[in-house]
């Protein structure tokens, strides 16, 4: 029964929005004077930091442009050359614990090879037919 | 490029309603102060070489990131402890609204302009108070999209969010202050 389009509704949703707006900024406008007051200041402050934001932008594309006009190219290496030596420093540690590691592993089983071969060998094991293979076979 | 003048008239066009929409959000006049200037600063600081159109949009957002800030930096800070000021009514004023009929009512010469004067701050104080109480992106899309006067476009660009997200804040926002201002009887 209450059937109104989507546009209407809309309209109507504007209409109330706006009205609400103008009655905030009736509010707005009648702020105490203290409060103005610092809005005042504050804004005062944020004009005086434009100032110091240009400046600093200007120094900086100064100074790079500066680098870029008398193209300081011992400087550049240097820094292309520190950036890599973390890399540099990283790869070789890897190196060095890959070998490490590989020689450990070396020695453990070097270690459970004498053990085995200095070893005596029980009795039984004369008996048994496939060590006098092993020991056929290893001529 | 915004010249000084331009950015200090774009800054006083915006300074009061950047205030009472902080004060909105945080109910606290002092920080909202804070969040205002610190808002000014940044955008004079770091966009001050911007061209003037892009001045609203760029403040919005600065704005409202000051104000995301200001709330972490109170729950880090009230980690165990309630804000208290949340809990102040702010439609408390039952008294003085009495007493200012009473007056209008006693001075015959002035009493039309007085009583709609006393109505007028009436209706304002509740659609404060209606605004206060609206979910935050709610609030946020419709004082963007009504009082800052920007359009779906601008104002989703301003919240990171979709056109179709602030069509539904705005209507869900228009939908409680016209429901709660009716059952108070009062009209924007």
């Amino acid at each position: 029964m209450n059937s109104i389009s989507p546009a209407m509704a809309l309209a109507r949703q504007d209409q109330f929005g706006r009205r609400i707006a103008a009655r905030l900024d009736a509010g707005a406008d009648e702020l105490p004077h203290d409060i103005t007051e610092r809005l005042r200041a504050a804004r005062v402050q944020a004009l005086a930091r434009r100032q110091v934001g240009l400046q600093a932008a200007q120094t900086v594309s100064a100074s790079a442009g500066q680098a870029t006009l008398t193209g300081d190219e011992h400087v550049s290496l240097w820094r292309r050359l520190a950036s890599v030596l973390p890399l540099l420093v990283l790869a070789a540690g890897l190196v060095t614990i890959h070998v490490i590691q590989n020689e450990r592993r070396a020695s453990e089983v070097a270690e459970v090879d004498a053990a085995i071969l200095t070893d005596e060998l029980p009795p039984a094991a004369y008996a048994d037919p496939g060590f006098v293979q092993f020991l056929k076979s290893d001529r | 490029m915004a010249t000084e003048r331009e950015l200090s008239d774009f800054l006083k066009s915006v300074e009061k309603r950047a205030f009472k929409r902080s004060v909105y959000h945080v109910r606290d006049e002092e920080a909202a102060l804070d969040i205002v200037q610190e808002s000014m600063m940044k955008l004079a600081e770091h966009y001050g070489d911007k061209p003037p159109a892009e001045l609203p949009m760029l403040f919005q957002r600065i704005l409202s990131n000051c104000t995301l800030d200001w709330f972490r930096r109170q729950k880090t800070r009230n980690a165990l402890f309630s804000n208290m000021s949340d809990f102040e009514s702010s439609s408390d004023d039952g008294d003085f609204d009495l007493l200012e009929t009473y007056t209008a009512l006693e001075n015959s010469q002035q009493s039309e302009s007085a009583e709609d004067a006393t109505r007028r701050a009436q209706v304002l104080q509740e659609i404060e108070a209606q605004i206060q109480n609206l979910p935050t992106r709610q609030r946020e899309a419709f004082l963007m999209r009504y009082w800052e006067d920007m359009d779906v476009a601008e104002t989703a660009a301003a919240m990171g969010c979709s056109e179709g997200s602030v069509k539904t804040h705005c209507s869900r926002a228009v939908q409680a202050l016209s429901k709660a201002l009716k059952a108070k009887g009062l009209q924007p």
